[in-house]
């Protein structure tokens, strides 16, 4: 036994866990000493979720070993990991909505004699544990549902603070906090350390992982890359180890316009929905890429839906090739040749357990049927083809959709709107969920399709994505348009502090 | 048929006095009865037949085909049709087929017993106008069919028709009931009724029928409502209508088999002041009536002992018979049974065509 | 990487203002305050329309005694709904309970045989529809349904489609009697109700019911063997048909295998005017009972007014729409302010 794995409170090496299709984990190493805020990195879909469930009890890994104080264990129900010591907080999932704040904190381990619960004590317990965590004013009794996203996640804290653990998994748990909320959670997050309780941390942000962390562990691909990093390592090394590649190839640099100002295709007048966003103009042109910036919430997606006719405007007037779309109808929309790609691909777009033919048509069923019945080998010739065009990969119009990965998948969603025919793309983050080798694909795919004429509109909370991309930009707070540029007067220090005015101020 | 020797013989028994048929319901042989009224093992098999008809002739091979048992009258029904083959198995033999609620697997069964070549066929229809076709088809390529009960939508599909007759089974009950309140010296009585299923012909004759009669005795019905011929239905209809009328002089119950909650809900409300009618004629509720202890003074039938007859005229029609005391050189092509009144004095002669519920 | 954070800005008043009192309590409270409204106008209804025979207490006493089968049933579907499943072989369960417990080799036994026969069935059945939702994965829609016919086909089997009276004369006086004035019925369905509440709100299995309808990955997640307890919650519902099929055999005198028809789809209309969300994790028992009441009651004023069957069903079908339009609206008043 080595000095270090005496130490550790938790070492797992090799969990390997894979899914139908999936090698989810493939060799992960970690190893977490008592008192020490150890944080994990990795981009979406390195493996992080699936190893916090491992942790949890709430899988179990096909390959690998646990030791917990030194003793081989297995970790086979969330019961065994909780009794053990390990408390979890997720990103989401682990509230009940319907029950009450003291409810949800003692679910599990209620606080109750003969089976009839203590319903007081719990409620004073909860109120303590609330009040350690610096928010005495949350009502116990306070049905979840109703509390903001930021008193939900104080729940999911106070419940992992409920069980007394030794190991507490915390699961990017500022995503949801104010700035003054992070402070507070970190002196709690100071204390338990003190008191000799290790936390994993799971942040994007390497700012707070400096603030807090100890050390490192990087996953990338299912895989450790690099373990018990200092927190003071480079963020240039870090972001590399996590990307495998440097930072700056990540975005696309801007090229050689393809707009044509002659042809106006889209028009949007005085567009606005009641709290949501008012006074929204502007026009995109053949071949031009429109960028919208701004804050999640600043009115982004709404706008797309609302000229896409998934909304309707309560005021203002939607133009396509000079032809006024009907308000509040997708039908109009599609049939003048608009197209959205959605910021939920899975739920907004794509028919998960269907094929990627089927998938592709969905939008144009009457070309690809005659009274009724659909012409299968048209569907899959077409479909074939676009996908190549795309250089979706597999290039298989038979394969599940669900199979794709995210990038693919959005590659489908844009196939379904061209074979469409369509002339103005509404992409809302199209790069979501999608790696960073997709990506640069995704870019050079949106760029061709400006190439080819068609208009589009893009949204991104990533800066560089929409100074790169687009040829303007609207920057958009709380609603309105505040500020309208060509991108390549715009940077991004520019575009940050118009959208964080306000509140950053 | 039309020879002579064949119907002089017929003309000899006539004298005998042995009744057959219809008739033969009443002065049926009982022997093959369960002794008592026990609901868990055998149940009433009223199986007729005695005579010269009775006597065994040429071989006859009957299809027999009714609706899914679901309800104690049915059971009834098919018990009684295999009671009467077996009490003739010396010249007869009966092809049951498995009961059904969908009338187009019955029609299938149907058409099986034809492709059998049966020699007769008797049907009670899920449904009259759907198994019409098939009633006809079986007709035309020459198998005698007979109708049981419900009645198919031509003449053309059956060489005869045996059923009750729900109409004269209301006009029954109450003529009974207005001449027990005129015993009575009740001038302006409350007459209530529990119906089956409203939305069914059958349910609407009756209660046609209970009407009418009442109206001729100047009476009307007062409170009336619907169950669904099940106890449990029974028992909340009359539970709740007992409480709409707080007085009552009678009440008519359709049917006998959802009786049992009528009854039930009657004595929960602890109600003795009226007299009761039922309607078919259970084991259960002829045993009450001959006990005479509850509100229950009479029933009027609507017996499946029909099955039973239409057996018998199915072999006669087999043998080319007539029936013995009529006339007639033919089985009659409509046969309609009699709704009679069972009460405490002619109990016991009705005991052999009550059926189990 | 620079990303705009989105939440980081958007929720900077963190949690709710502490609103003093405003706890679930409130709005559960003005939607058991309108469906009580509904209750107390069709008595006025019944009142008007029948002044002599409505509120007296022989009709009181067989408006409850009718409404006690379908109420326990009514209780074990809140459980079951509330869990996030659906139960639709209880009347089926009823029938069979009923006609077990009541043929000629149980009851030979005599009463108390009868009566654990009746519930041992229920719960088996009831059972049998848990492990296979729970353990054998299936949709509890499919499973149960299947139970909701073979439990009727088992119940015409062994009752040979008849009619099976109960003879026994201690189990008939002992449950067609009253106890303090009142039906044994209806303290049977009292104490269901009452221990139903206590079972729901203040023990550890009611709360592990609504965290299983709310949010069933997350209630693994907490430790909680969720299938072992949704099992049990069907267990629990089919305990309660074989409650209601004793009940039944008392109040007709008969155990018969069309005992309990439709007693699935009064149940869970009930739950649902009661305010149970079909959806699983919301759901109270007060509200399934006035559920029941409001049923019953519209049965009882129909009749009382002599109307025929077909009017009241047609008042049912409009009562459900009305009840659940009614708690839309309640609950989308509660998100806005």
């Amino acid at each position: 036994m080595t000095a270090e794995a005496s130490t550790a409170l938790l070492q797992m090496t090799g969990i390997v866990k894979t899914f139908p299709g999936v090698r989810a984990l493939d060799g992960v190493d970690l190893t977490v000493r008592a008192g020490e805020v150890h944080c994990l990195l990795g981009q979406n879909g390195a493996g992080k979720s699936t190893l916090i469930k491992v942790l949890a009890g709430a899988h179990q890994p096909d390959e690998g070993e646990i030791r917990w104080q030194g003793e081989k264990t297995a970790l086979s129900t969330p019961v065994a990991a909780l009794r053990m010591g390990v408390a979890t907080m997720y990103q989401e999932l682990d509230l009940i909505p319907g029950l009450s704040v003291a409810d949800n904190i003692f679910l599990g381990h209620e606080r109750a004699r003969w089976g009839f619960t203590k319903d007081r004590q719990a409620r004073r317990q909860a109120t303590a544990l609330l009040k350690r965590l610096g928010h005495p004013e949350i009502p116990p009794d306070r049905e979840v549902g109703d509390l903001s996203a930021a008193g939900q996640q104080l729940v999911s804290m106070a419940r992992a603070l409920a069980h007394d653990a030794k190991l507490i998994v915390m699961d990017e748990p500022t995503a949801a906090l104010a700035a003054d909320e992070v402070t507070n959670l970190f002196r709690v997050v100071a204390d338990l350390t003190a008191e000799g309780v290790a936390v994993v941390y799971i942040s994007h942000r390497l700012e707070e992982i400096r603030e807090i962390g100890h050390r490192v562990t990087v996953l990338k691909d299912g895989r450790t890359v690099a373990r018990d990093l200092g927190a003071d390592t480079p963020t240039s090394e870090l972001v590399a180890l996590m990307s495998g590649k440097r930072v700056e190839t990540v975005y696309p640099n801007r090229e050689e316009s393809t707009v044509d100002s002659s042809r106006e295709i889209l028009k949007v007048e005085k567009l606005g929905r009641d709290d949501e966003f008012a006074d929204v103009n502007f026009t995109v042109h053949a071949g031009e890429i429109l960028g919208i910036a701004g804050l999640v919430g600043a009115g982004r997606s709404e706008i797309l839906e609302t000229i896409f006719g998934a909304r309707k405007a309560d005021e203002g007037t939607v133009y396509v090739n000079g032809k006024k779309l009907k308000n509040g109808d997708v039908r109009s929309a599609v049939d003048a040749g608009v197209g959205l790609a959605p910021e939920e691909r899975k739920s907004q777009a794509l028919l998960m357990d269907m094929s990627v033919a089927q998938n592709v048509t969905l939008a144009s069923m009457r070309s690809y049927s005659s009274f009724g019945f659909t012409d299968r080998a048209k569907e899959l010739r077409d479909s074939r083809a676009k996908l190549e065009d795309l250089d979706l990969r597999p290039a298989d119009p038979r394969r599940n959709v669900s199979t794709l990965s995210g990038g693919n998948q959005q590659k489908a969603v844009v196939a379904r709107w061209l074979v469409h025919g369509c002339r103005v793309l509404l992409l809302d983050e199209p790069t979501r969920g999608v790696d960073v080798g997709a990506r640069a694909e995704l870019y050079r795919l949106i760029r061709e399709l400006a190439a080819d004429g068609v208009a589009l509109v893009l949204v991104s909370s990533e800066m560089p994505e929409v100074l790169g991309l687009a040829d303007r930009v609207l920057v958009l707070r709380d609603g309105r348009v505040i500020h309208e540029a060509p991108a390549d007067e715009l940077t991004e220090a520019d575009v940050l502090d118009m959208v964080m005015e306000g509140s950053a101020a | 048929m039309t020879d002579l020797p064949n119907s002089l013989a017929r003309r000899g028994f006539l004298i005998g006095g042995a009744a057959v048929g219809a008739g033969a319901l009443l002065t049926a042989c009982t022997s093959n009865e369960p002794p008592a009224a026990q609901n868990n093992g055998g149940g009433a098999n009223v199986a007729a037949g005695q005579g010269d008809n009775a006597q065994p002739g040429k071989m006859v091979t009957i299809g027999f085909s009714a609706p899914a048992a679901d309800h104690g009258w049915i059971a009834a029904i098919t018990k009684n049709a295999k009671a009467q083959a077996d009490k003739f198995k010396a010249d007869v033999t009966l092809k049951p087929t498995e009961g059904t609620n969908d009338p187009s697997q019955q029609i299938a069964q149907v058409e099986t017993l034809i492709n059998q070549k049966v020699d007769v066929l008797v049907i009670l229809p899920m449904d009259g106008k759907q198994l019409t076709s098939v009633g006809q088809s079986a007709m035309d390529k020459g198998i005698p069919v007979i109708n049981l009960d419900r009645i198919f939508d031509t003449p053309l599909a059956y060489r005869t028709w045996i059923g009750g007759d729900n109409y004269r089974m209301g006009v029954n009950a109450g003529n009974y009931i207005a001449g027990e309140m005129k015993k009575k010296g009740i001038s302006n009585p409350i007459i209530g009724e529990i119906a089956g299923i409203d939305s069914l012909p059958l349910t609407q004759d009756r209660s046609r029928g209970f009407k009418d009669a009442l109206a001729k005795a100047g009476f009307q019905v007062g409170p009336r409502q619907a169950a669904e011929f099940t106890v449990e239905t029974g028992e909340r209809a009359t539970a709740n209508l007992l409480q709409a009328a707080p007085k009552l002089d009678a009440l008519w119950n359709h049917d006998d088999d959802q009786g049992i909650g009528v009854m039930a809900a009657i004595s929960a409300a602890n109600r003795k002041e009226f007299i009761m009618v039922g309607g078919a004629g259970s084991r259960n509720m002829i045993d009450k009536i001959k006990a005479d202890t509850d509100v229950i003074k009479a029933t009027v039938l609507y017996s499946p002992s029909m099955a039973s007859s239409a057996i018998a005229l199915a072999r006669l029609l087999g043998q080319a018979k007539g029936m013995g005391d009529l006339a007639e050189h033919e089985i009659p092509a409509s046969i309609t049974t009699y709704s009679a009144v069972v009460t405490k004095e002619n109990a016991d002669r009705y005991a052999d065509v009550a059926f189990d519920s | 990487m620079t990303q705009l954070d989105p939440a980081a800005k958007r929720d900077t008043d963190v949690p709710e203002a502490p609103a003093p009192r405003a706890n679930r309590g409130f709005s559960v409270d003005m939607r058991l305050a309108s469906l009580f409204g509904v209750l107390v106008l069709l008595i006025l209804i019944g009142w008007i329309t029948s002044p002599d025979n409505f509120l007296t207490g022989s009709n009181l006493d067989t408006i409850l005694r009718l409404a006690a089968p379908s109420g326990v049933v009514a209780v074990g579907m809140t459980f079951v709904i509330i869990s996030g499943g659906i139960d639709l072989s209880v009347g089926s369960v009823v029938g069979l309970a009923s006609v077990w417990m009541t043929t000629l080799a149980t009851q030979a036994y005599g009463p108390f045989v009868m009566v654990v026969c009746g519930l041992a069935v229920g719960l088996g059945a009831g059972l049998v529809n848990g492990v296979l939702i729970a353990y054998g994965r299936m949709v509890a829609f499919i499973a149960t349904l299947a139970m909701y016919i073979s439990a009727r086909g088992l119940a015409e089997y062994l009752s040979n489609k008849q009619t099976q009276v109960v003879r026994d004369q201690d189990f008939l006086t002992f449950f067609r009697g009253e106890f303090l004035g009142v039906p044994t019925l209806v303290w049977i369905l009292a104490i269901v109700v009452v221990a139903g509440w206590i079972l729901l709100n203040r023990t550890t299995f009611g709360r592990r019911t609504f965290a299983v309808g709310g949010n069933p990955e997350a209630t693994r997640l907490a430790g909680i063997n969720v299938k072992r307890h949704i099992a049990m919650v069907y267990g629990l519902a089919g305990l309660l048909a074989g409650v209601t099929a004793v009940m039944l055999a008392a109040r007709t005198t008969a155990g018969s295998s069309t005992n309990g028809m439709f007693y699935e789809l009064d149940a869970i209309a009930a739950v649902v005017i009661g305010g149970t969300a079909l959806t699983g994790g919301r759901g109270t028992m007060v509200g399934t009972l006035i559920g029941v009441l409001i049923f019953t009651l519209i049965t009882n004023i129909f009749v009382q007014n002599n109307l025929p069957t077909e009017v009241q069903n047609i008042a049912k079908g409009a009562i459900i729409v009305i009840a659940v339009l009614l708690q839309f609206r309640t609950n989308r008043a509660r998100s806005t302010t």
